[in-house]
Order: structure tokens, then C-alpha cells, then sequence
């Protein structure tokens, strides 16, 4: 294989992450990486030129449900609200969080007291005597239960130090007092602040979906494949839908899909096509299975393996069938192979860089099938399963050598090595919450690609896929755990290093699609938007076609939806925002609109947590029934009894001829109508017929006239610092000379359109009010001072573009400051 | 035995990293690290969950609210590749530099010169012109960064070919100097010389170009030369102190040696090499080993010499190219333990999966296994057949293969059904698949491979 004949100047600082006195020279941008270096007449290998314009463009500004929703019923979880404390200080620079354990204890002891308490009476059974005459037994651990109930017979003596206590009372109190106070609240506590940490853990990163639960089978024919994910309520369902592509490049779902029952979640999918033999495994909790795919659609059974720790993931090899790489949370990676079924190839239950206390293994291969990476949170190592155990070299890690951040750590490393490979296949992919890294096999430790991804949730999930034609870069596809697609474009290869094509891109993420769907009431509304909300767990794409550069993306939500979207490349053609934005089509919200009625069909969740209910009819038979009660509190009484819902109807009471009372605008107050109207369910027709009455009227047409107003007041706040200013004095020496010194740059691109918003927007008579403002506003540090700027760099002066054409003096400059930079 | 990168650079101790945790930390970041379990690990997306719950406290000032909305606006729109709105936003954004928080203020440059440069990159509307004053203004705004700038603004105008108003900047910043001298800021400043020796390199190669074009005897000649002479000397002065820095600096090495070479400094250009090379604080940058190679080629180095550096890069990237030219190497060598070591090369580029294709790979292989197996040393082969026995018929020979490759490229498939043949014996599917076919050009060769895989396959009994 060739090598990059000339590696991109790179600093290379072994350290710890987050090492200060070096500097970060990647903190450059994204174009850094587009640069070339005009090399000598000699020099060949040239990078190809940039793409500047290099463009998927989504065909709706959303993604959209491909199958109806799931027949079962989805709850979204604990949230943040659940389990932090609510009275932490806003304003901090590092944020602070603070598990709420005293307020889920108290719930849980009002809520579940029998829980809570039951262990510890068992415990102490013996120490009672619950029926039974008098206790002649010579113990003095042995209370009367009855007796001391009837002590306590609903008096509390709450702090009332005279309040009388009985002999046994005060027993029991001395006796129970340590038991009954402490440890419940201890041994609850902690194990209750475990389980709350471990799901705040999981709620701000759910490792388990690493890789993720989708995967696109291709078949023979060019235009369709299969789906394979997991669905149903606990995602124990592993189903095979086929999908085929109409020329326009939408899927199209053929049939029922098949299914496959298993007895836990499916966390991971992988498949690989190898010598024309499509395998597929599947990771769940404690399982792992391989199944080979066959021309039929009937996937057959090869290998199903326990994981008695846990598995962290799994990965099949892209180079020979069959091969399984497997790894579990005690540390150790095992890689089954067809031939000399499972080996163990590496164990450590330490970590790799430093000390990082993280079960989560990962395992991929790599150029070599003998020799696998194995990876953790703080580096990725490369192992050979032939070689010497324990040895290994470090492909990446966490550390000053990458210029990586305090606090940085590994959440996905993938191999990126593909059948068809454009890029030499000794290429990984390495993910962390901040940073993306491309790293080369053949020199280690020092990624040849870096890109602050900035993704705003982990990013578990990443496709490399073909490239849409012979010189096209290769798409990348990057998913977070929040739905948030971003769209890398790699080029490079043979003899020149990979880098990025053109600017990455965001993609449309599901909650996008919300405007789509009609106008719900708010607690339909807010069931959608949890639904649309559920984290991605999965992300698949059908290639490009090489004939038209369609790119079709799944997305697999852990509510067992499947979204999809469309891309198309668009022709390179120099574009400045005037592209209008996609819109959805009518065929699309009708579609939307029927998925939506499927989901409010569903029951609703069963909710894991209700609150108690207590039995009023031993309570109502206690009581005795008076007889001189009228009619109407004993059918109150009955209807309780048999828990029925009461209308003034079943009480006999003939229904009154007054109207509820109504606030005395009622026809003009527009929030109770509508609110009459949503709870007779017919909100949007409201909203519609609203919609129509308001453009007529004028008391509504007042409020977007005002509005428009200000925001041409705020646009002209920032053009007005290009307006010429007619009389200003004349130019002092100062500024003369800069004149001469700095050429005036170009026309910033902005300011055309602020300042047409500037002449719209404000009239004359204000611009001199708006203008004496500015000068007043707080913001003449720009005179060459010792804070801002380095006393020998005179030049260093905030000098406008426009002022060289209109120079002020020195006091009334200050508001120029915000156009200098071009903008 | 598939070969390893070496283990050259031991790896460090486990026990130097968990300095990071023993670090002393502040006051914040000890309630965070104890709110967060002890793991130590961020979450950029902290800040947005504890938003949805905290309710009490102080809140955040405006003045800090709209600014970063306006940050993620910006971010939006570059990822979005809307320039214009990005550079509308920009507008606005700059008020974070006046931001009361001096944490804030003193990072604020840093991030408006990331997304105000990019937003210039690609705007369509933008010129270098902008480009340039908005780079010139930043270089002083906060003193840090202006180094970082001028560094990348060089660059900047080396990518657009302005190479005189590169070495302008890079001159600049060079005599720059703000307090005390940080190990960062010297990185820096050599990195920054670095790029001006390159410019100088530039200049100078395009002189070495007019030069070979002018006679010798020409008095022209002899001023020229001198000229290059004295250039040289203050180039190899900017390329020194930041090759010494432990890095990839392939561009700044090559030019140098290449100056050197041309001065007739031998010694010096192999010391740079060496160094480079060799040295144990560098990362293992393949193209070092490479290049020492070249050079020692150049300088027609005696075989054990080349030898001995492609050993090494044998070691890191057993994969790559110029082993075929190892491998030539040790079959012409007298050395027994050489030519064994000739046939693991090959078997250790063929084990890639880049390299599966290689013809000349697989050619070399044949002939190489026949010869040794000729010379009776089957275990040579055997030892290097132990290792892929598992894996290797279904990596190369399998069925599909077989029918693949003879239909991509026949005279590969025959290359691969010998080999095959030879080390599984005639029945294997690949070899017998390969040698049941019937072509015009390729028969005889098709003959002479069964003839010798009859005779030679380490799976005849042995007699």
C-alpha cells in the first residue's frame, strides 16, 4: 500500500489530556484542514482543489416515519427533572448537580411503605406479639402489639415535651428508635443515591446503544434492500423489513416484515458482506448471535454466546466470514472465528491510557485480520490475536499527543476500512464528546484528521459510505444520541493524507419534523413531541447511486420508530442562502397526518409509577350508617363504595337551568373559547377559523406591524454604524495615517441588506436619537489602551473601513467598533 | 507470523497518567467531579440538562444569554453552509468581546477568529482583501493569539499563492514578543520560522530550476550561485530548532535534506535523516524511515545499510510498497537469515487487505516459494504457513476468489492458484478451479504451474 508521501505538519507532545503550555494548533478551523501548500515545481501530489459548495441538500426539512408506530405503547424515562435537585444556582461557570435523594425518599416512604418497611418488621416479628391474651413470657423484647396501638391511638406527641408517655411506648421507642430510624434511611439511601447516579449516568450517556440497532442489508438488485432492527416495547424484536427505492429515491416498504423473537433488548446490529455471504449479529445485554442471511430472506441461526459480565459490543469482520469480535465489561475481547471458535484475546480490567474507572469496552478490526483494535474510554490499542498476549500498540490516546481536552474520552472508535476502499483501508474513526479523529493504523498516535464535531449529544453512532461518483469525496455520517446528524466529506487517499472536502453540514434531525404534523392539544401535542424526542439508536443509509447522487438516511429511534430522509447532491454551482429552503410536500404531511393518528390510537403507556390508592371500603364499612342520612350522601356513599364517577344526574338533582358561570367578555375572550373548543377536541378547527377571522381584523394586524418595527430598530442598531455620518468633524491626524497605511477592505457582504433595512425601518428624525445612543453606549475602549491591545502594536487600533472614509474623533468612534471585522 | 508495528516506543507506564486525576483542582471543579461520580469525564451537554431543572439561584445575565444564543446561531448557520446569515449573526456576536466575564473576554477572540475566518473562507462574496484586514485585527486582539493568527493567516495567503505577502506575515510575527518566553510561544515562533524557511525553499528551488538552465561557464552562473549559497545558510537556520521538535515535519525535512544534498553537505543531511528518523520522542512517522532510505539509495549506501533502515520500516508498516523492494534486497543477499526474512516480507504485505490485489506481491511470492521449496528449506515455509493456515484459504483461496479473480485479472488468479497450489496441495479449490480453465495464452503457463505444484506443494508427503 502506498503511504502519504508528505504528512501535514504536525506537533507531537506526549502528556496528559488537557496539557496548557502546548499549543493546540488544532484548534484551527475547518478550513485549516482545506489548505494546500503551493509545493515546488516538482511536486506532484497536489491535493485536489476545495469543494467549496459541496452540498447535500435535504428534499424536506425533516425526516419522516417510515412504518406505522409499533403497537406498543413508549414512556420516555426519568428525565433530568426527575433526579436533579431544583434549587441549584443557575449562574456558574461549571455547572453543578445535585442528585435529589431526599426528596425520592421521602416519596418513596410516603408511596411505598410497605416496601420500605415491611423487611425490617419481618425482621422483627419476634420481637412482637401480635394477638393473643397476656404475654407471660419472661422477655423483655417482646412488645404487645395491641397494647401499644392502642397507646398510640391517634395521639402523636410531636413535640410536646409533657406529653404522656407510656412504659410501653417509651420501650419501644428506646428499643426501635436506632433500627427503625436510621437504617431504613441508610441502607435506602445509599442504594437509592447509586441508582439515582446510575441513571443520571445513563441519562447523559447511554452507552449501551454504542454502534447502534440499524443496519441496511443490500440485496442483489440495486434498488432494495432489508432493514434490520429491533422494535416492540422492550426492543426484543429483531425485524427484517424490506425496502425497495423508487426512481425518485424514496423507500418504498414492501410486505410485512419478518421477525425474529428474542428474550432481550437488541443494543447493537452489525452486519458485513463478505465473498457475497451476508452475516449479521446482534449484541443485547448479556447475549450476543450471528445469524447468516440467505437469498431466501430466512436468516440462519450460526452462534449464539453468553456474556456473563455484560457486553459492551461486537463487530464482524470485514475481511473473513464469520468472524465475531466480542467484548464484555470485565475487560476482556474475545474474537470467535468459525474455525477455532472463541479465543480470548485480550483481557485487562484496567484501563488503557490512565486510570478511568469505565467498564465500556470496544473492539473493531482493522487492516490486518489477524490484528483487532480493542479500545476503552481513555485510547484504543491495537492487538494481534496471534501475537503474545498483553501486547499491543496504541493506536490513540487520550492525551496531549492528540491535543486532546480535560475530560475527553473515547465513546466510539470504528474501523473505516470498506470492500471497496477509496481511502487506503488502515483508516479509524474515533469519536469523543468533543472531537472527531481520523487516525491511520501506520502512525499511530498521531491523527492525521481532526474536527470538533460540537455535536450537542454523544455521538454513538457513524456510517462511512461510498462516495456518489469516482472523484467524489466519501460522505460521512455522524449521529448523536440526540437525534443530531452531521455530514463530513472525506477525501484523500492513495498518495495524499484524508482530510475534509468542503465544510461539514448539518442534516435535519427528527424533531424537525414537527411542523409537519397538525396542531395538537397540548397533552397529544406533548405525547408526539416525546415520541419524535426519543434518542436515535440507530442509523443506517442506502449508498449513493452512481447515476444520480441520492443519499437515503435511516434513523432508528428508541421508541422503535424508523425515520428517513433524502439527500441530494447538489451541482456545484457557487450558491449564497438564495436556495429556498425545502418544504414539505402535501403528500408528505398527509402521510405525516395518518401516522399521527395511529400513534394517539395506542394506549397510553402504562405508567411506571402510580400513586397509591387506598381501600376506602373497610373504612366505609367501619363506619356506621346513620339513618336519618338523606337520599343524597347515601348515594354518594354507594358510588364511592363501588369507586364510580358521580353526574348530577345519578344524584337525581335535576340539571340547573344556570350556565356555568363565564367570564363577562366571554365572546370576546379568546383563550376560553379556544380552550372550550380544544376540550371538545376541536382545537385545529378553531385555530383554523381564528386564523381566517384575524387577517380581516385589525386589532390583530397591529401586533406583527409592531413587531416588525422593533427588529428593524435592532437590524438598524448594527447598520447604523455604516451609515455615513454627515457631520461628523474632521479627520484627525491619527487616522490619516492609517488611510494610507491600510488599503479599505471590500464592501462587508452584510451590509447591504441592514442598511435597506436601516432607510426602511427608521425614520429621519430618529436616526439622530439612535445615533447620539450609540455614541453614549459603553464601548470606547477602543482607543489604543494597555487591556486591549499590546502597547507595541500601535497599529492594532480599532480602526473602521468606513471611517477611513468618515473619520470622527476619538470619542464618538466607539460604536464603529462591530463592523471592523468585515462582516 | 504476521508482523506487528514494532514496540519501539514502549508505551508509558500507566501510573504518569493518572497525574490528571491527582492534578490540584479548584474549588469548582471538586464539587462538580464529586456531583459527577468520580469518573472525570464532560459533558458538553450538561450545561443544557441542568437548564431544564434548575429553577432557583441567579440567573444568567442577559447580556451572557444573548451572546450565546447568537454563538449557536452562528454555529447553525456554518453548518448549514448559510455564509451570509452567519456573517449577519457574526455582526452581532462580536459584543462577547466586551463581556464583563474576564474568563469569557479572554477566550472570545479565539472563537470569533475561528468562526469569523471560516465564515471568510467559504463566503462567496468574500475576498482576500476582507480576508486579510479581518485577520490583521484579530493578530491584536488579545495578545495570545497572535502568533496563532499570523501562523494561520500565512497560511491562508500560501494556499491562495500569495507567497510574497506570506513571508510579510511570517516576518512579522516572527520578531514578535510578549512577555516571557512560554515553551508554547517558542513552538510557535519555530513553527513560524519553519514556514518562512519553506517560502525561502520555494524561492531557492525556482533558482536551482532558472540555474539548470543556465551554462556553467557563465559568469551569470557563478553570481547565482553564491546568491544560493548564503540563502541556504540562513534557511537551514529557520528549518533547525523546529525539526528538533519532536512532530511530523515531513515538508520542512524534505527541503532541508534536499538543500543540503545540494551543497554537497552529506554528512549534514544524513544527520537531519537520522535524527528524524530515529529518534525515540518523534512519533513513528513511516515517512522518516522512507526517507533515510531515499537518501542512503542516493548516496548507493551498501546493502546491509538499506537493509537495515527498511528492516525498520519493515517493523512499523509491514504493508507498504517499498517492501517489495525489501524483499529484492534479501533474495539477493548471502545471508541465509536474509533470505528467510525475504519470505516473511511476503507473506506480510499479502496478509493486508490493501494489498490482496498486489500482482507483483503475488508474483514474487510464486517464484520465491518455488525457489526456497526447490533449495529444500520447507521449513521456511512451513514456519511462515503456521501462522495463516486458519485464516488464509478463506482470505485468499476460497471459491469466490477464484471465479473473481479470473474473471478481474487471469494472470493474477494464476499467480495466486500456484501459490495456493503449493501450499495446500492440487486439490484445493482455488488451484484446481484456476487450472481446470482452458485460455489460449495462459495454458502453458497453466501447465508449468500444475508441473509444479506436483512436485514442490509442502503438502506432498515427504519422502
Amino acid at each position: 500500500m502506498e503511504f502519504p508521501s508528505n504528512l501535514h505538519p504536525t506537533l507531537f507532545m506526549a502528556g496528559p489530556l488537557g496539557m496548557t503550555d502546548v499549543p493546540d494548533l488544532s484548534f484551527m478551523c475547518s478550513w485549516k484542514d482545506a489548505l494546500t501548500l503551493p509545493g515546488p515545481q516538482n511536486c506532484k501530489d497536489r491535493a485536489l482543489p476545495l469543494a467549496k459548495d459541496l452540498l447535500w441538500e435535504p428534499s424536506m426539512p425533516g425526516p419522516l416515519p417510515l412504518l406505522p408506530p409499533g403497537p406498543d405503547p413508549w414512556d420516555p424515562g426519568v428525565t433530568a427533572r426527575d433526579l436533579l435537585f431544583r434549587g441549584g444556582y443557575h449562574y456558574r461557570r461549571r455547572p453543578q448537580v445535585v442528585l435529589d435523594v431526599t426528596e425520592q425518599l421521602s416519596r418513596f416512604l410516603w408511596d411505598h411503605g410497605d416496601i420500605a418497611f415491611a423487611p425490617l418488621g419481618k425482621l422483627m416479628l419476634e420481637n412482637f406479639k401480635l394477638e393473643g391474651g397476656r404475654n407471660y413470657s419472661k422477655k423483655r423484647t417482646v412488645v404487645r402489639v395491641k397494647r401499644l396501638l392502642q397507646d398510640l391511638g391517634g395521639y402523636q406527641p410531636w413535640g410536646c415535651p409533657w406529653a404522656h408517655v407510656s412504659h410501653r411506648l417509651r420501650r419501644f421507642s428506646i428499643l426501635g428508635g436506632p433500627v427503625l430510624s436510621r437504617s431504613v434511611s441508610l441502607l435506602l439511601g445509599k442504594l437509592l443515591h447509586e441508582e439515582l447516579a446510575l441513571r443520571w449516568e445513563q441519562l447523559l450517556l447511554d452507552e449501551a446503544f454504542t454502534g447502534g440497532a440499524l443496519a441496511w442489508l443490500p440485496s442483489r438488485t440495486a434498488r432494495t434492500g432489508q432493514l434490520v432492527y429491533p422494535a416492540g416495547g422492550a426492543l426484543d424484536r429483531l425485524y427484517f423489513q424490506e425496502v425497495s427505492l423508487t426512481s425518485a429515491g424514496n423507500p418504498r416498504v414492501l410486505k410485512n416484515p419478518g421477525h425474529i423473537q428474542l428474550r432481550g433488548p437488541v443494543r447493537q446490529v452489525v452486519t458485513s458482506t463478505i465473498q457475497e455471504e451476508t452475516l449479521l449479529a446482534v449484541r443485547s445485554d448479556y447475549h450476543c448471535a450471528m445469524w447468516k442471511v440467505g437469498k431466501p430472506g430466512e436468516p440462519a441461526p450460526l452462534k449464539v454466546l453468553q456474556v456473563e459480565k455484560g457486553a459492551t459490543g461486537i463487530n464482524l469482520s470485514p475481511h473473513l466470514p464469520g468472524e465475531l469480535a466480542i467484548c464484555s465489561r470485565s475487560g476482556a475481547v474475545c474474537l470467535w472465528t468459525p474455525q477455532d471458535g472463541l479465543q480470548l484475546v485480550y483481557k485487562d480490567p484496567e484501563t488503557l491510557a490512565f486510570r478511568d474507572p469505565s467498564p465500556w469496552r470496544w473492539a473493531d478490526f482493522t487492516a490486518h485480520p489477524r490484528v483487532l483494535t480493542v479500545g476503552d474510554r481513555t485510547g484504543v490499542k491495537m492487538i494481534d490475536t496471534q501475537g503474545p498476549p498483553g501486547c499491543g500498540l496504541l493506536l490513540f490516546r487520550c492525551g496531549a499527543e492528540a491535543s486532546c481536552q480535560k475530560g475527553e474520552r473515547v465513546l466510539l472508535a470504528q474501523y473505516l476500512g470498506q470492500p471497496d476502499p477509496v481511502f487506503p483501508p488502515t483508516l479509524h474513526l474515533i469519536c469523543t464528546q468533543f472531537s472527531l479523529y481520523l487516525v491511520d493504523e501506520r502512525l499511530p498516535l498521531v491523527p492525521v484528521l481532526k474536527w470538533d464535531h460540537g455535536l450537542p449529544s454523544a455521538p454513538l453512532l457513524a456510517r462511512l459510505l461510498p462516495p456518489a461518483g469516482p472523484s467524489c469525496p466519501q460522505p460521512l455520517l455522524l449521529g448523536g444520541q440526540g437525534g443530531q446528524l452531521q455530514l463530513l466529506h472525506i477525501s484523500g487517499g492513495g498518495t495524499s493524507m484524508p482530510r475534509l472536502a468542503g465544510p461539514p453540514q448539518t442534516l435535519p434531525s427528527v424533531t424537525d419534523s414537527l411542523s409537519t404534523f397538525p396542531l395538537l392539544e397540548p397533552k397529544h401535542q406533548q405525547q408526539l413531541e416525546e415520541r419524535l424526542q426519543a434518542p436515535t439508536i440507530g442509523l443506517a443509509a442506502a449508498p449513493p447511486w452512481i447515476s444520480t447522487p441520492i443519499l437515503l438516511l435511516f434513523q432508528l429511534s428508541a421508541a422503535g420508530d424508523i425515520f428517513h430522509q433524502q439527500l441530494r447532491l447538489l451541482p456545484g454551482a457557487p450558491l449564497l442562502d438564495q436556495t429556498p429552503p425545502p418544504s414539505w410536500t402535501p403528500q408528505a404531511t398527509a402521510h405525516c397526518s395518518r401516522w399521527l393518528v395511529d400513534l394517539l390510537e395506542l394506549p397510553p403507556s402504562p405508567t411506571a409509577w402510580a400513586a397509591p390508592t387506598f381501600s376506602h371500603r373497610r373504612l366505609l364499612g367501619h363506619m356506621d350508617l346513620q339513618k336519618s342520612e338523606g337520599e343524597l350522601p347515601q348515594r354518594l356513599r354507594v358510588a364511592m363504595a363501588r369507586g364510580q364517577l358521580l353526574r348530577p344526574g345519578d344524584l337525581g338533582t335535576p340539571p340547573t337551568a344556570e350556565p356555568p358561570p363565564a367570564p363577562e367578555c366571554a365572546p370576546q375572550d379568546e383563550l376560553s373559547e379556544r380552550l372550550s373548543e380544544a376540550w371538545e377536541g376541536r382545537g385545529a378547527t378553531w385555530w383554523e377559523r381564528q386564523q381566517g377571522r384575524a387577517s380581516g381584523s385589525q386589532t390583530q394586524a397591529k401586533r406583527p406591524k409592531r413587531r416588525t418595527q422593533l427588529s428593524s430598530t435592532f437590524s438598524s442598531l448594527t447598520s447604523c454604524l455604516d451609515l455615513p455620518d454627515d457631520n461628523s468633524p474632521p479627520p484627525s491626524p491619527d487616522q490619516t495615517s492609517f488611510k494610507a497605511r491600510l488599503e479599505p477592505p471590500g464592501i462587508p457582504p452584510s451590509q447591504e441588506s441592514t442598511q435597506e433595512l436601516w432607510e426602511r425601518g427608521v425614520r429621519s428624525e430618529r436616526r439622530q436619537t439612535l445615533r447620539d445612543y450609540m455614541a453614549k453606549l459603553p464601548l470606547q475602549k477602543d482607543t489604543p489602551g494597555p487591556a486591549a491591545t499590546p502597547p507595541s502594536q500601535p497599529s492594532s487600533n480599532w480602526v473602521t473601513s468606513s471611517q477611513q472614509q468618515t473619520p470622527v474623533p476619538r470619542g464618538s468612534q466607539a460604536p464603529r467598533k462591530r463592523q471592523r471585522m468585515g462582516f | 507470523m504476521p508482523r506487528r508495528p514494532s514496540r519501539r516506543r514502549c508505551e508509558t507506564d500507566v501510573s504518569d497518567f493518572s497525574e490528571e486525576l491527582r492534578k490540584p483542582v479548584t474549588e469548582d471543579e471538586q464539587m462538580e467531579t464529586s456531583m459527577l461520580s468520580a469518573k472525570g469525564m464532560h459533558f458538553p451537554w450538561l450545561q443544557k440538562q441542568l437548564e431544564t431543572v434548575v429553577t432557583g439561584g441567579k440567573k444568567k445575565k442577559d447580556f451572557a444569554q444573548t451572546t450565546r444564543t447568537c454563538l449557536s446561531f452562528i454555529q447553525d448557520a456554518l453548518l448549514k453552509h448559510q455564509w451570509q446569515q452567519a456573517a449577519e449573526y457574526m455582526h452581532s456576536y462580536l459584543q462577547t468581546l466586551e463581556d464583563w466575564d474576564s474568563y469569557k473576554k479572554q477566550a472570545a477572540p479565539e472563537i470569533i477568529w475561528k468562526l469569523g475566518s471560516e465564515i471568510l473562507f467559504y463566503h462567496p462574496k468574500s475576498n482576500m482583501e476582507t480576508f486579510n484586514t479581518f485577520a490583521d485585527r484579530m493578530k491584536n486582539i488579545g495578545v495570545l493569539n497572535y502568533l496563532k493568527i499570523s501562523l494561520q493567516h500565512a497560511l491562508y495567503l500560501l494556499h491562495h499563492g500569495m507567497l510574497e505577502e506570506a513571508n510579510r506575515t511570517l516576518s512579522q510575527a516572527e520578531t514578535w514578543r510578549y512577555g516571557e518566553k512560554s515553551s508554547s510561544q517558542e513552538i510557535l515562533i519555530n513553527l513560524v520560522q519553519a514556514y518562512k524557511g519553506l517560502l525561502e525553499y520555494y524561492a531557492w528551488s525556482k533558482k536551482k530550476m532558472e540555474l539548470s538552465k543556465i551554462d556553467e561557464d557563465d559568469y551569470a552562473f557563478t553570481t547565482k550561485s553564491r546568491n544560493m549559497l548564503s540563502q541556504s545558510w540562513k534557511t537551514s537556520v529557520n528549518f533547525c530548532a523546529l525539526i528538533k521538535t519532536p512532530g511530523v515535519w515531513d515538508l520542512f525535512v524534505k527541503s532541508y535534506v534536499e538543500m543540503l544534498e545540494f551543497y554537497g553537505d552529506q554528512d549534514g543531511a544524513r544527520e537531519v535523516l537520522t535524527n528524524y528518523a530515529y529518534d525515540e520522542k518523534f512519533p513513528s512517522n513511516p515517512n522518516a524511515h522512507i526517507y533515510l532510505y531515499n537518501f542512503l539509495k542516493r548516496e548507493k549506501a551498501p546493502r546491509a545499510k538499506l537493509i537495515s533502515v527498511l528492516k525498520i520500516l519493515y517493523d512499523i508498516v509491514p504493508s507498504h510498497t517499498l517492501m517489495l523492494e525489501f524483499h529484492m534486497l534479501l533474495r539477493k543477499s548471502e545471508k541465509e537469515e536474509h533470505r528467510k526474512l525475504g519470505l516473511a516480507v511476503l507473506f506480510g504485505v499479502l496478509d493486508f487487505a490493501g494489498c490482496t490485489k498486489n500482482i507483483t506481491a503475488w508474483t514474487y511470492l510464486a517464484k520465491y516459494l518455488k525457489q526456497i521449496l526447490m533449495v529444500n528449506h520447507l521449513s521456511w515455509v512451513q514456519e511462515e504457513w503456521k501462522s495463516r493456515k486458519n485464516w488464509w484459504p478463506t482470505f485468499h483461496f476460497s471459491h469466490f476468489w477464484a471465479k473473481s479473480d479470473w474473471k478481474e485479472d487471469s494472470d493474477l488468479a494464476c499467480e495466486k492458484a500456484l501459490v495456493a497450489g503449493l501450499l495446500l496441495g492440487k486439490g484445493y479449490r482455488y488451484f484446481r478451479y484456476i487450472s481446470k480453465q482452458d485460455h489460449e495464452i495462459l495454458r502453458k503457463k497453466i501447465k508449468r504451474m500444475k508441473k509444479s505444484v506436483k512436485k514442490y506443494s509442502i503438502t506432498n508427503p515427504v519422502v
